[in-house]
């Protein structure tokens, strides 16, 4: 394969990657940033590496052909009329054009500053190049039904579980009349759920596809091995915990509520990395996705359903976000951190769990829910847990739109980027495909 | 830039303990007025009540600010209505504190030695009804942490509490200060009977603000 058309392909993928870097990273940290825990610089380093540490590690290592199988190939090569080729070549432009499309959204939301989902912005880039490309029928409408249900489903259920965890630590601990002693109590178990919450994430979403061969890794083992390290877990909160707080419970109520805090401070910083790893691993594959299908279908000549995603690829996702969080998340991080210190440590984990939670329970169940979509309903949920002094439900409502407008803002550049492809590089890029094939 | 910041709107709740603060500022300056018409320094009076009414009208600039914060499109953790009741409450307070001093320099009244102790009791029970909502309205930050429930919740409510029982002696006292003026009418003239009614009747409805304002809270806290 020419090395420059895999540069330029993979250009494209570092600015998808870029682009998920400097809008959604700082959303992750948000919590931690804004309740204190971590300076900015400090949440910028601890992002990058959980971000890259997510994307290289459990990263997807195989990626469908068209991303989140929106749209079947088959109805591609099924066209009547189509040169040799031709639906290989159709699908290079088309991946290529989704890819640029969906990183053009989410640059210009970045700019205007919207929280929108990554996934979303290539699903529906995808669907439009399908749309264009073999006809309304060719596009899994029911999948893209599941997308429109995620934005009503994963801001509630994030919403409904901080609203749950906050009014438990609130009602258990703030509220209690000893809230250190309180503290001692309830901690470990909280951070037991957490534990929980964490391990499970990060080995369903991708431990599995590393470690080849784990077929011992069934759910019940899955499950054992979290339980046993939420125990260890939990052992370690009541130690640190204990020696943190014992002796300060005759403080007066307010100074022992700001001990409580502290004691959430760690616990906040590792919620917040974990939702910054899921996020990685979760949202490198729509920029290294796309371009892993190009660089096969280019190597083999070729459509197959499924196509491995080799380390270097990987790696340049996960290089590309910490690129787009070192030049520009982290100014989105500095105004995000320093405008919401409501966000107490409490909150912040509460926010964390409810927000790792729902992302795991929505993949389980293969609902592709946006990581940032239900840290913003968490938000709402401590607010409706009487958890912050006030939401601005005029942002709510913009925030709310601009998911909306997401699908079809990158379908509709996706579709012309695509033709523009089709019209100046079908002839060229159906060459490279037969050479490929002839070669292999 | 990020929207997300913009999602968490303002506090009103920093600026509110602010105003609860300037207001009771009003209110201490009572005192020190009380004791010029003691000694009959009309000049010292004058000069307190524009002291008054420069802490009433910073007051009135913190209020502003406090309803700045305060668009319908603002989801919080109390209701509105309360929170704007509870805020006009506070305000008629300063309002009251500036009126009486205005009272003062409307007339040089001199304080009948009958009725002087008890003015002071009086006044010493009003201070008792405001102090009581301030230690209590300036928990308003604190409350907001704790999401206005749980232990802090019932300190404050505890607090209220006593605002309606101080409030109610600060009544007793008034309607036995206005039995004692009156059985000097043989001894004043009218115009001041009427003037020592007023200061009363002044210095009484600070305490029944300061109760009102207490209600709000109450209901603020329990939403």
């Amino acid at each position: 394969m020419d090395i420059i058309i895999l540069a330029v392909i993979a250009l494209l993928g570092l600015y998808m990657a870029w682009n998920i870097g400097a809008n959604d990273v700082a959303n992750s940290m948000a919590d931690a940033v804004g309740s204190g825990a971590l300076s900015v610089k400090q949440a910028v380093i601890a992002a990058g590496i959980c971000e890259f540490a997510g994307a290289v590690l459990v990263g997807s290592h195989v990626t469908e052909t068209i991303r989140k199988g929106i749209v079947d190939p088959a109805a591609l090569t099924s066209l009547p009329g189509m040169l040799e080729g031709e639906p290989a070549a159709l699908l290079v432009i088309g991946m290529s054009a989704a890819l640029l499309s969906a990183a053009i959204w989410l640059n210009f939301a970045t700019w205007t500053g919207m929280p929108v989902s990554t996934t979303h912005s290539i699903v529906g880039a995808v669907a439009g190049f399908g749309i264009v490309a073999a006809g309304f029928g060719s596009v899994h409408w029911g999948k893209m039904g599941q997308i429109v249900a995620s934005w009503f489903i994963s801001p509630f259920a994030g919403g409904l579980m901080a609203f749950i965890i906050f009014k438990i630590i609130s009602k258990l601990i703030l509220g209690n009349a000893k809230p250190v002693k309180a503290a001692i109590k309830i901690t470990p178990y909280i951070v037991f759920f957490l534990a929980m919450v964490v391990t499970l994430a990060t080995i369903y979403k991708g431990l599995k596809h590393v470690i080849k061969g784990l077929d011992w890794l069934t759910d019940t083992h899955t499950l054992l091995i979290a339980v046993a390290i939420s125990i260890i877990s939990t052992i370690f909160s009541r130690i640190h915990v204990k020696k943190k707080l014992i002796g300060k419970e005759s403080l007066p109520l307010h100074a022992q509520l700001e001990q409580v805090e502290q004691v959430y401070v760690p616990l906040v910083i590792i919620s917040s990395c974990a939702v910054a790893f899921a996020h990685g691993a979760n949202d490198v594959a729509n920029s290294v996705g796309p371009l892993a299908a190009v660089a096969n279908i280019l190597k083999t000549g070729t459509v197959e359903m499924k196509v491995p995603v080799p380390m270097w690829i990987l790696m340049l996702g996960g290089g590309g976000i910490v690129l787009g969080l070192a030049t520009y998340g982290y100014r989105v991080m500095a105004t995000v951190g320093t405008k919401i210190t409501e966000i107490t440590p409490t909150r912040g984990v509460a926010a964390d769990i409810a927000a790792t939670a729902t992302v795991l329970i929505c993949t389980r169940m293969k609902l592709p829910v946006s990581t940032t979509h239900v840290l913003v309903g968490a938000i709402m949920g401590i607010g409706l847990a009487r958890g912050l002094s006030g939401i601005d439900s005029r942002i709510a409502k913009k925030i709310f739109k601009s998911w909306i407008i997401t699908v079809p803002a990158a379908a509709i550049v996706c579709i012309i980027l695509f033709l523009l492809g089709r019209a100046f590089m079908l002839d060229f890029i159906r060459e490279l495909v037969l050479a490929a094939r002839a070669a292999g | 830039m990020n929207i997300i910041k913009e999602l968490f709107s303002k506090s009103p709740f920093g600026p509110l303990v602010e105003h609860t603060k300037k207001v009771h500022e009003c209110v201490e300056m009572l005192k020190p007025l009380m004791e010029a018409l003691v000694n009959e320094d009309y000049d010292e009076i004058r000069k307190i009540q524009d002291k008054i009414s420069r802490l009433e009208y910073e007051a009135d600039t913190i209020k502003h600010s406090v309803r700045e914060h305060l668009p319908r499109r603002y989801f919080m953790p109390v209701d509105r209505v309360d929170l704007e009741g509870f805020i006009s409450c506070q305000d008629n307070i300063a309002d009251k504190a500036e009126d009486f001093a205005v009272i003062l320099t409307l007339r040089k009244t001199k304080l009948h030695p009958e009725v002087m102790d008890k003015f002071f009791d009086f006044l010493d029970q009003i201070f008792q009804v405001t102090g009581t909502l301030l230690g209590a309205a300036v928990e308003l930050n604190n409350l907001a942490e704790v999401s206005f429930s749980g232990a802090e919740a019932k300190h404050v409510l505890d607090i209220l509490h006593g605002l309606n029982e101080e409030e109610w002696k600060a009544d007793r006292l008034a309607r036995s200060l206005s039995k004692d003026v009156y059985a000097l009418e043989k001894q004043l003239d009218p115009i001041t009977i009427i003037f020592y009614e007023k200061m009363i009747l002044t210095l009484g409805s600070i305490a029944n603000e300061a109760e009102n304002a207490g209600d709000k809270l109450r209901t603020m806290i329990l939403k």
